[in-house]
């Protein structure tokens, strides 16, 4: 293996500098085939609202803030008051305007910023082709072919990005046909490294250090979900401690193509590209509007925390001392309207919330399968190594049969076969056609045999893992006789974004898998031996059951044959079922209201098999708040299923260990959740994934609207809208929290990531008080603000 | 008057279109659904259709019209065999499209032009008159125009509908003089007429011409090489559109020919370059399907070839098969493209139960010599005798499909049992082709001419073919032993362009034209 030596002159090592930096503003994206939200802002996470504006404004010309007739609409509605606009001004202290000037400014349209051109967008203006969409197009044919998962029987080689770029545009004779004369030996002449044809280019075009970081943003928010995909590539590789190039190889590409228009149209743009250059270099200031902007975003936060405290103020309920049932929710915001319809039909259950993969990040094999899958939460590495268990040495036939299937679909795809396959065949496709029009093919979820923990954790470790799940939970006494732990997964059909429905903390999948691993566990009598010894006396009459809550349909299902054989527990589990039976009625009928076409009892339930259905649920569309808190506190309040819940005790939390856990893992990945539904409702064009209705599967990974060009990452326009009305508030989540204000500075104070959202803004941070009401705010940089008359309380001395 | 009994088929779907363009539904409103209701209306003509044609016998309706000229229903096995699937696509495409689209601003529009495809096509099939033909073949081209546009401010649904304007333009002109010089040489516009004239050797050299201008008609209409720059772009609409495109409209090219079996017959010539431009269309879409690695487009490209290898199956003169291809591609593309939404899961499960085990040389022929000897012992079990050397010759095509499956089993690493599995599907398969097509010839007795014995011209034909075919599926079967290779990279590339035919296309149509702002 020959080792290249690559030198750099120090302007190169600039402008590698700038690209850098430019790829740090891209957001990651996961393939659809287990997808998880990400805040399309985390490359903005440093910066607050109004400068990621002027920033994305600029190199994408998209808006960071919803228009101002949202605001107007909020405002004659009131539910946007004076005192919102006056807090929301207060947190924008660069703007010098008055209520009434921001009064005045919501009636007033802004247009969308503008962003600065390509030079494609130049040469398009002085030439007769569409040069813009051009270069996406072919960039797209080759990016879906590079990151193709297995749909094409002919792959491209798997090559890095760069080279597997040159390799394709060297041979590839379109821009020749549209008169790119001579862009292949262009390419073909190129240094084998990215780097060295990056500087080059750069060189070239005379691009300077100080535009470069301006510039390549703008070539990247132009490659739409490719850009994404890669910084995603780079994102999971640094997981592994790997480094990974695809984002800057992806850059270089499109420059290739802007350096050979520039060549090409040099005489007739080289003058406007100068100034392009020179307004490429200028740093970022967010204009006045951009400011207005952020006081009016802030404004709104203020107004749904508001009401978000008079939720909080309604009275609380009485609980019944020893409740009968603990059910373990994940603290998706669709549980929060199940947890309450449950606790309210059945006697004497107590539910909790837990993050979907209730403690057990699963690196997992499913059933017959070779695939492992991530069963938690993508920010971290999977702690356990799990897989579908065999009870009756199925697996062998299993792979068999899929195999004969997979080789049945190459026989249907592949040149020549796919005539006989068609003549031979073809006719039984009536009966497919009638069975999923019917929607007699429903989905399936949850219907794996047991998976169980690879034999290679000790039994300490299984212990270990008990005790720390039991303690994340609060429950490390007062068992029910019945403890039902609910993972959540989404039965549809025929989706491409049923990834986006199931679980976020289980990495994009149903939570059944997680949820059984945690049942066996704490059923496991030598598990429970050894937590007796730790101090966590699980009662010989407590049975742990796992359940998946389908939150298309409700309907939770027990995995009863997971139980261990001879437990005396089937009368609570018929009650519990029963219970079950009702709150999923009860649910069905609150989200009824929001579901178009959704009026009979049964056309919830038929959304599941429908194979036409763009909107089988709503997902976590609407998510405005994060509580962490004792259920107490939000317990027979409605929240409208739109607040991630956590059951917190901080009293039973020595050193804060569970605070800090719950600050940096669920709270970042709600933020990027909320974030994902704010960015595809302000900026569907950038950061949505488009219509539906035009979606192409693209590789298995992803997809593209119509014929090719950007993937699209995000969310899908149906899953934020209905068709006459958004179904989601672009507001940053509240995050409420019952702990002392010191403890949770201390642990920001370690965890400069996850300052950076709260002093930024992009999630807003409240402290509960005693009497569980909105008590403190959190003003950024360790400082705190109280909300209510300032009334000494314990809680702040404490 | 039960003769005219098809026609209502259109009507009913005509006059849903007239409903949902005049009519203000509301949002979810189950009124919607009367769209799915003409479906089920033309499902039933369609099955009474069947009745009348079982019970007397081939007919065509009295002429509504001036003179010779009109509408008319025809009722026999190929325009019944039509009426039923594409009754039955429409019902399917109805239905998935009236939720599909729940929400969307146009929808009721969308639904409208949908109805008006419908019937255009059921109108074209159900032709007994040449006028009758032209008008259906007219307005499938205007309601497909519509229904691209779906989305007209997307530039590249107006780079698709462009392209396919200009060949449904060319289409309807190859029609209508087609149409003329039947006329001229029948002295008629009764397609019966027409058909039992020339199955009696009438109609001349006007009759050739006539055959080569409905060949041209025929071959723009099914996007035949190098006019299927269109079909692949379609996915700029939505998803029931290419399902109603790819299972509906690109089969009236077939059917044209298929109608006009008998003319065709007196144009040998014509036929051979039928065989040559379909058997050419159905290689390089099948190639490129290979590359393509988004499933709207593969499917696109899939079209393409089976398309190619329909109209080869006419210009082979084996009309029976090529009606039964068409019904079978239908139901098979109609339902991939409304399930194309699980591509993602799909491709997810390819990798699930571990790697492919790849064939080598020796495996890949000895899956030749066991399918052969499927082929040719189910073959002489079901009386192979009576073939036409043309099906015999076509029968290798299926020899090497099921090679391919068969090589699969006989991977060194596959195990045992799937070996067996493979080998259980590949006799199924044979045996499933071989009554598949021993019932399209039975049904279309009468109606569809039989093969005549092949000439000189007709025999080179066959042996091109399979050797073509057959190359292509050895290069298929040990594929992965060579495509990785870096000298193929380069034919990769330009496969997955297509070879820039429709670059090309776009190029002399000012398809990527810069935008005006």
């Amino acid at each position: 293996m020959l080792t290249m030596v690559e030198r750099f002159s120090g302007p190169a090592l600039e402008i590698m500098a700038g690209a850098k930096t430019a790829a740090s503003h891209i957001p990651p994206l996961w393939a659809l085939d287990a997808t998880v939200a990400v805040s399309p802002y985390v490359g903005q996470a440093g910066e607050p609202l109004q400068m990621a504006a002027a920033r994305l404004g600029r190199v994408a010309g998209v808006r960071t803030v919803a228009e101002r007739a949202h605001f107007k609409a909020k405002f004659d509605a009131h539910e946007l008051s004076v005192a919102d606009l006056e807090a929301g001004l207060a947190e924008v202290p660069d703007l010098t305007a008055s209520v009434e000037d921001l009064i005045d400014a919501m009636g007033q349209e802004v247009a969308a910023p503008k962003t600065l051109p390509t030079i494609a967008d130049l040469a398009e203006e002085v030439s007769d082709i569409n040069w813009p969409d051009f270069v996406a197009e072919r960039i797209g044919h080759w990016a879906s072919g590079h990151y193709d998962a297995g749909q094409a029987l002919w792959p491209a080689p798997k090559t890095r990005v760069w080279l597997s770029w040159r390799s394709f545009a060297q041979r590839d004779l379109t821009p020749e046909i549209f008169g790119l004369t001579g862009f292949a030996s262009l390419v073909a002449s190129m240094s084998m490294s990215a780097r060295g044809a990056l500087t080059k280019c750069a060189e070239d075009m005379n691009i300077t250090a100080e535009a470069s970081e301006s510039y390549f943003h703008t070539l990247l928010m132009r490659l739409g979900g490719w850009a994404q995909m890669a910084s995603g590539e780079a994102f999971r590789a640094s997981l592994k401690g790997e480094g990974n190039n695809d984002i800057t190889d992806l850059l270089t590409a499109k420059l290739v193509f802007e350096a050979a228009l520039l060549a090409r149209y040099k005489d007739e743009i080289g003058e406007k590209w100068t100034e392009v250059l020179a307004a490429h270099a200028e740093p970022f200031e967010p204009s006045q509007d951009d400011l207005i902007d952020a006081a009016l975003q802030a404004a709104a936060d203020h107004a749904a925390s508001r009401a978000l405290d008079q939720t909080l103020a309604q009275p609380a309920v009485e609980k019944s001392e020893a409740p009968n049932v603990q059910a373990a929710f994940c603290i998706d915001v669709r549980s929060e309207v199940y947890r309450r319809a449950l606790e309210a039909s059945g006697d004497g259950i107590e539910t909790i919330g837990f993050a979907g993969f209730f403690g057990i990040a699963a690196a997992h094999n499913a059933f017959a399968s070779d695939v492992e899958e991530v069963r938690g939460p993508v920010l971290i590495n999977p702690g356990a190594v799990t897989a579908a268990t065999d009870p009756e040495d199925t697996d062998t036939l299993t792979r068999v049969a899929r195999r004969v299937t997979r080789a049945w679909g190459r026989f249907r795809l592949a040149a020549v076969s796919s005539f006989a396959f068609v003549e031979a065949t073809g006719p039984l496709y009536l009966g497919k056609l009638v069975r999923d029009a019917l929607g007699q093919k429903g989905p399936s979820i949850g219907k794996d045999p047991a998976p169980a923990l690879s034999s290679d954790i000790s039994l300490d470790d299984r212990i270990g893992m008990a005790a720390a799940i039991l303690s994340g939970m609060a429950l490390k006494s007062g068992f029910a006789k019945l403890v039902l732990v609910a993972g959540h997964g989404a039965g549809v059909v025929n989706n491409p974004h049923s990834s986006a429905l199931q679980c976020g903390a289980c990495g994009g999948h149903a939570g059944d898998v997680n949820a059984r691993l945690v049942a066996l566990l704490l059923n496991d009598p030598e598990v429970r031996a050894g937590l007796g010894e730790k101090g966590i006396v699980v009662p010989d009459t407590t049975l742990f059951v796992a359940g998946l809550h389908d939150t298309v349909t409700d309907e939770v299902a027990l995995f009863e044959d997971d139980l261990p054989k001879g437990h005396t527990h089937g009368a609570d589990l018929t009650n519990l079922k029963g219970a079950l039976k009702l709150a999923a009625k009860a649910t069905r009928s609150e989200r009824a209201g929001r579901l178009p076409r959704a009026d009979t009892a049964s056309a919830i339930l038929d959304r599941a098999s429908d194979w036409s259905e763009t909107r089988p649920e709503w997902g976590l569309a609407g998510c405005s708040a994060f509580i962490a808190a004792p259920r107490g506190r939000t317990a027979g309040k409605s929240l409208q299923g739109r607040s991630f819940l956590h059951s917190y005790t901080w009293q039973e939390d020595d050193g804060f260990g569970v605070l800090e856990l719950i600050l940096t893992a669920p709270v970042v990945v709600a933020s990027w959740i909320s974030l994902q539904y704010y960015g595809s409702y302000v900026a569907p064009d950038a950061f949505g994934a488009g219509n539906k209705l035009l979606h192409n599967v693209t590789g298995g990974i992803g997809v593209i609207e119509g014929n090719g060009g950007v993937l699209r990452g995000g969310l899908p326009w149906q899953s934020v809208h209905d068709g006459d009305k958004f179904m989601h508030d672009p507001l940053r989540l509240s995050v409420a929290i019952e702990a002392p204000r010191e403890a949770i500075s201390e642990v920001l104070s370690r965890h400069e990531g996850v300052a950076a959202l709260f002093d930024n803004g992009w999630l807003k941070l409240f402290v509960i008080d005693e009497e569980g009401r909105l008590g403190w705010r959190y003003k950024g940089n360790g400082e705190w603000a109280a909300l209510r008359d300032a009334k000494p309380t314990a809680i702040a001395a404490e | 008057m039960m003769t005219a009994l098809p026609l209502l088929a259109p009507a009913f779907f005509a006059i849903v279109g007239v409903i949902y363009l005049r009519s203000d539904f509301a949002r979810g409103s189950s009124q919607l659904r009367i769209g799915e209701y003409a479906g089920f209306g033309a499902l039933g003509v369609s099955l009474v259709s069947l009745l009348v044609l079982l019970t007397s016998g081939a007919a065509t309706s009295p002429l509504i019209g001036l003179g010779e000229f009109g509408f008319s229903a025809r009722i026999d096995a190929v325009s019944v065999i039509m009426l039923m699937l594409v009754s039955f696509i429409g019902w399917i495409v109805m239905r998935f499209a009236v939720t599909y689209t729940d929400g969307e601003a146009q929808q009721a529009r969308f639904l409208a032009w949908l109805s008006f495809g419908l019937a255009a096509v059921l109108l074209l099939i159900t032709s007994g008159n040449l006028v009758q033909l032209i008008i259906g073949w007219g307005a499938v081209g205007i309601c497909v125009n519509r229904l691209l546009l779906t989305y007209p401010e997307r530039a590249a649904a107006q780079r698709a509908a462009r392209k396919k304007a200009i060949c449904s333009a060319a289409s309807d002109v190859g029609l209508i003089a087609g149409a003329i010089a039947l006329v001229a040489a029948y002295g008629t516009a009764d397609i019966a007429t027409i058909l039992d004239a020339a199955r009696a050797g009438e109609g001349g050299s006007t009759a050739v011409l006539a055959v080569a201008l409905l060949a041209v008609s025929a071959l723009f209409k099914s996007a035949q090489i190098p006019t299927h720059g269109w079909l692949t772009e379609v996915m700029e609409a939505p998803t029931p559109v290419s399902a109603l495109l790819h299972a509906g409209v690109v089969n009236a090219g077939g059917f044209l020919l298929i109608r006009f079996a008998d003319v065709l017959l007196l144009a040998p010539g014509v036929l051979s370059i039928l065989v040559m431009v379909g058997g050419l269309s159905a290689l390089f879409g099948g190639l490129v399907m290979l590359t393509q690695p988004s499933v709207k487009t593969s499917l696109a490209w899939s079209t393409v070839a089976q398309m190619g290898f329909m109209i080869m199956q006419c210009g082979l003169a084996l009309f029976p098969l090529a009606l039964l291809h068409i019904v079978a591609h239908s139901l098979y593309k109609a339902h991939a493209f409304l399930a194309s939404g699980g591509a993602v899961q799909q491709v997810n499960s390819i990798r699930k139960p571990g790697p492919v085990a790849i064939p080598n040389g020796k495996a890949v022929l000895k899956a030749f010599a066991i399918a052969l000897t499927i082929y040719a012992a189910i073959g002489l079990l079901l009386g192979i005798d009576g073939k036409s050397a043309q099906a015999i010759a076509l029968g290798a095509v299926l020899v090497m499909g099921v090679a391919y499956l068969l090589a699969q089993g006989l991977a060194d690493a596959a195990p045992e049992v799937l070996t067996r599995r493979m080998a259980a599907y590949s006799v199924a398969t044979t045996l499933s082709y071989f009554a598949l097509q021993s019932v399209a010839i039975w049904v279309t007795t009468g109606a569809l001419p039989a093969t005549p014995a092949p000439g000189p011209l007709e025999w080179a034909l066959m042996v091109l073919t399979i050797l073509s075919f057959g190359a292509v599926a050895l290069a298929q079967a040990t594929f992965p032993n060579w495509a990785t290779h870096p000298s193929a990279q380069g034919l990769r590339v330009h496969l997955s362009n297509g070879f820039y035919l429709n670059a090309v296309f776009d190029r002399v149509t000012g398809g990527w034209a810069a935008r005006t702002r």
